[in-house]
């Protein structure tokens, strides 16, 4: 059982209903942001404005002890907290539930959290100079420019840096290619006119990205190769294992699935991106458009019966991946279809749907008319809040957490199936 | 400055020194790229193109043109340069694509010298010709399909192709990186919070009604008109966010250069950033290639006949946010204005008439120019051809010239110009022909002349 397992085991699954007087803090307050909700339902924080440029984060009624100038990119994580970054004195730093990480710096932005909240990272620029810090641990190299900066769930991080200046306008330097990975701040050796999507396998020891070798030609890279095969376009590869690399590839005007630089499907589509592997390795699918204008889930190369005139917006599988949720759009309104099945909610939005780990339970958060829904396999079991954040499902699947406001007031709710 | 015959004269007779320039300016990306094509490669690209990437449209229009010159008329290169048949649309076809075909891409590089000419300079790609053209056959199309080979032969104009390396990178055009776009934001913020004291510019919140979206030169050079915006945007009670992340730009060289992979990127980040934030509908700023790349090109490349969100151009906003009273004017604006019909929301997607209204809701003294709405002359930037940079600022004036005169002859003190291509364009054509007007964006005119006041429903 992984950590994050024995912590849902832990929280508390029996206290009905728990609630938090939110809409009480405006009257606390000059003004109150948007709330964001602990992972375990607990607490509900928002960044709050305490005079003029005076912030802070108000967490169940109690503000963090620090001032700053500003605050933004509150976010939950491990430990029923939150973390956010904070200036003062124009410097900036992150904040984890009220603590400030040692290191300060001129900018942070892209808030980088593990999947059990428990590793933090974020890019960083210095004196003109970029990084990456994860838990508050920067590179030590830096450079002039860096986009796209990732972190495996073990802290590994990585990000496409700059490594030879170019001048105003200078296109010859950049066909050049002065473009890296860099690998906890090492940059690696190979240069490329562009580098997308830097993908890690499970244990971030092997690592893998799309490139643009000359100007209409793209590739693949899997850890120091580039693949064989060259492409006219390609979107973000994924590891099936540390030993095997599948990405979505463009040739003759289709596109493709590849394997180890070899054709993997043997369909070909107008679209197909959002590679997303079930967590056994056993399924590979991908939102894929096929014919022209018209959109579904591909798994294992089948193509699901259904298709949307719209968009599929993103798929999800559940742990044991034997249920695949796909949020999609059709003829102006959202939807959720699970193993293919639509739910026909024709809701003005659906957010992203929570599964139980053997896929019997999804529970998925909706908006219509304004107000938010909360929706387990097919039923409606809330509505009439004016927000929702995603459910938590019980590690035994006979529960659901609702975290939503209603009437002003926060609402931790457990549901029973 | 303006001859009695109503033809504009040229104030520093810079057609004698563009025509100069012309024949010794050389671009170092063309020259250079030139220079490493060999006659196999030339041919090979030329016929990928046309035989892998064409298909009935580019055939019908081939077959169906007559050569009938209709469509000179609607070409404002055409009549800028005393009506020269070099600038017509189908002798721009004639001149390019059409010997690509008939040599079956056995071309010089002094004829694609020319090609990367006449398309990415001699074009706005501005579809009026189509509308004038008896079988609509689309010259816009065409003229892109050779920016198409232009691109694949490494030929594209240094400025633009810079512009389109800057997309690649950083997914917006003016190498805006990441931290510095959030701290603009968070500037503006803070100054328009001296306005309006809780005003927020919400970063990120997910299930926001609207994301925002606004083109590079904003936070670089025009922060102000984020400002604006979200001074409405407060004063209209809009559950709104902007992005922090890439795909907050709109903006698509890429699609002007012919680098479709490119472009298809930067629509594909764009709207799955609206995805990933779970808004109900993307409104933008004041930019017309840019709706085109959301609206047509860029997502029909990935696949998306229509955007897969709904994008509601700034003109449209605005009218909205007008008639549901939840912004309401304190006094209209006094001078006499004119409003110039962008190309791409106007031609392309028929927003002429509300832009129209909102003026008149604005404005007490509007005049319209002529030709107008659909059938508007371009600016003389668009398409790119802005974009080539300082090198082509000369002869864009003198090709600019039908645009002055149609300027000049509304008498207005101001001009309106709701599309950032455009304004600068047009800005230049301004200075240049020495005109006398002012040139202001809609939302200029939007935030001096509303109440300063928060929206109530139902008060």
């Amino acid at each position: 059982m992984n950590r994050k397992m024995e912590e849902k085991r832990s929280w508390d699954w029996h206290t009905e209903l728990t609630e938090i007087a939110f809409e009480e803090w405006k009257t606390r307050f000059n003004w109150v942001q948007a709330p964001r909700v602990s992972m375990d339902g607990e607490r509900i924080a928002a960044v709050v404005n305490l005079d003029e440029m005076a912030f802070t984060v108000c967490v169940n009624g109690d503000v963090w002890e620090g001032e700053y100038e500003k605050v933004w990119s509150l976010t939950p994580v491990s430990e029923n907290g939150f973390a956010a970054f904070a200036a003062r004195d124009e410097e900036w730093t992150m904040n984890v539930n009220g603590t400030e990480w040692s290191n300060w710096c001129d900018f942070i932005w892209n808030m980088m959290v593990s999947p059990d909240g428990t590793r933090l990272g974020a890019a960083f620029q210095t004196d003109s100079e970029y990084g990456v810090i994860v838990d508050d641990v920067p590179w030590e190299d830096r450079y002039e420019n860096m986009t796209g900066a990732v972190m495996a769930p073990d802290g590994t991080s990585a990000a496409v840096v700059q490594v030879e200046s170019m001048a105003a306008a200078d296109v010859d330097a950049f066909k050049k290619g002065v473009f890296c990975v860099a690998r906890n701040g090492k940059a690696m050796d190979r240069r490329f006119l562009n580098i997308w999507d830097i993908s890690f396998d499970a244990d971030a020891r092997n690592i893998a990205c799309g490139v643009r070798t000359d100007r209409e030609t793209y590739g693949i890279v899997q850890n120091n190769s580039v693949w064989d095969n060259r492409f006219e376009s390609v979107w973000k590869p994924a590891f099936l294992d540390a030993d095997t690399l599948l990405a979505p590839v463009r040739s003759g005007g289709k596109w493709h699935l590849y394997k180890n630089d070899a054709p993997f499907w043997a369909n070909a589509y107008d679209q197909l991106w959002h590679l997303t592997i079930s967590p056994d390795g056993s399924q590979v699918a991908a939102i894929v458009s096929s014919p022209f204008g018209r959109w579904t889930v591909a798994v294992n190369d089948r193509v699901w019966q259904q298709s949307w005139d719209t968009m599929v917006a993103d798929i999800h599988f559940s742990a044991d991946g034997s249920c695949l949720a796909a949020v999609y759009k059709h003829k102006e309104f959202w939807d959720l279809a699970v193993d293919e099945t639509p739910w026909h909610m024709a809701a003005d939005m659906v957010f992203v749907p929570r599964i139980s780990k053997d896929g019997s339970v999804v529970a998925v958060v909706v908006e219509k008319q304004g107000q938010y829904q909360l929706v387990v396999n097919k039923r409606v079991v809330a509505s009439g809040y004016r927000f929702m954040a995603e459910p938590v499902i019980s590690p035994d699947g006979t529960k659901v957490m609702l975290k939503g406001i209603e009437n002003g007031i926060y609402k931790r709710k457990i549901i029973g199936l | 400055m303006q001859s009695q015959d109503n033809t504009m004269t040229d104030p520093s007779n810079e057609t004698k020194q563009a025509e100069k320039a012309k024949q010794k300016a050389t671009d170092p990306a063309i020259e250079a790229g030139l220079e490493r094509l060999t006659p196999e490669r030339i041919k090979k690209t030329i016929n990928q193109v046309l035989e892998k990437e064409t298909g009935p449209r580019f055939k019908a229009y081939v077959e169906t043109c007559m050569r009938c010159g209709l469509c000179a008329e609607a070409c404002s290169y055409f009549l800028s340069n005393d009506r020269d048949p070099r600038f017509m649309p189908a002798a721009k076809v004639k001149n390019t694509i059409w010997e690509m075909l008939v040599k079956k891409g056995e071309v010089s590089r002094d004829f694609l010298r020319e090609a990367v000419r006449i398309s990415h300079l001699e074009c706005n790609v501005c579809k009026r010709c189509a509308m004038y053209c008896p079988f609509g056959i689309d010259i816009a199309y065409m003229m892109l399909l050779v920016r198409r080979i232009c691109h694949k032969l490494e030929i594209t104009p240094q400025y633009i192709q810079d512009t389109v390396n800057s997309h690649s990178v950083t997914l917006n055009q003016m190498w805006v990186k990441d931290d510095e776009w959030i701290d603009t934001l968070q500037w503006q913020e803070e100054d328009a919070r001296e306005e309006f004291e809780d005003l927020q510019i919400p970063l990120d919140k997910m299930g926001a009604d609207i994301m925002y979206s606004v083109i590079a030169p904003e936070p670089k050079f025009q922060a102000g008109l984020i400002y604006q915006t979200a001074a409405m945007m407060h004063a209209a009670g809009i559950d709104w966010t902007m992005p922090s992340t890439p795909g907050w730009d709109n903006s698509n060289m890429a699609m002007y250069t012919g680098d479709n992979e490119i472009s298809g990127r930067i629509a594909k980040a764009f709207f799955e950033t609206a995805a990933k934030l779970r808004v109900k509908r993307i409104v933008m700023g004041e930019c017309g290639h840019a709706f085109r790349s959301v609206y047509d090109m860029g997502n029909r490349w990935n696949s998306w006949v229509m955007p897969p969100f709904e994008v509601v151009h700034a003109l449209a906003f605005y009218h909205e946010l007008l008639t549901e009273g939840r912004i309401t004017i304190a006094e209209k604006y006094k001078k006499k204005v004119t409003l110039h019909d962008p190309c791409n929301v106007s031609r392309g997607r028929g927003l002429h008439d509300k832009a129209r209204e909102v003026v008149n809701m604005v404005c007490e003294d509007f005049v319209d120019m002529v030709p107008n709405r659909e059938h508007n002359f371009c600016c003389g930037a668009g398409g790119g051809v802005i974009n080539c940079g300082p090198p082509y600022k000369g002869e864009r004036m003198v090709n600019n010239r039908n645009k002055a005169e149609q300027l000049a002859a509304t008498g207005a003190e101001v001009l309106i110009a709701p599309c950032h291509n455009c304004h600068s364009g047009l800005e230049d054509i301004i200075q240049h022909y020495d005109l006398k007007m002012e040139i202001k964006f809609l939302g200029d005119l939007m935030y001096e002349t509303m109440e300063k006041k928060i929206y109530k429903p139902g008060a």
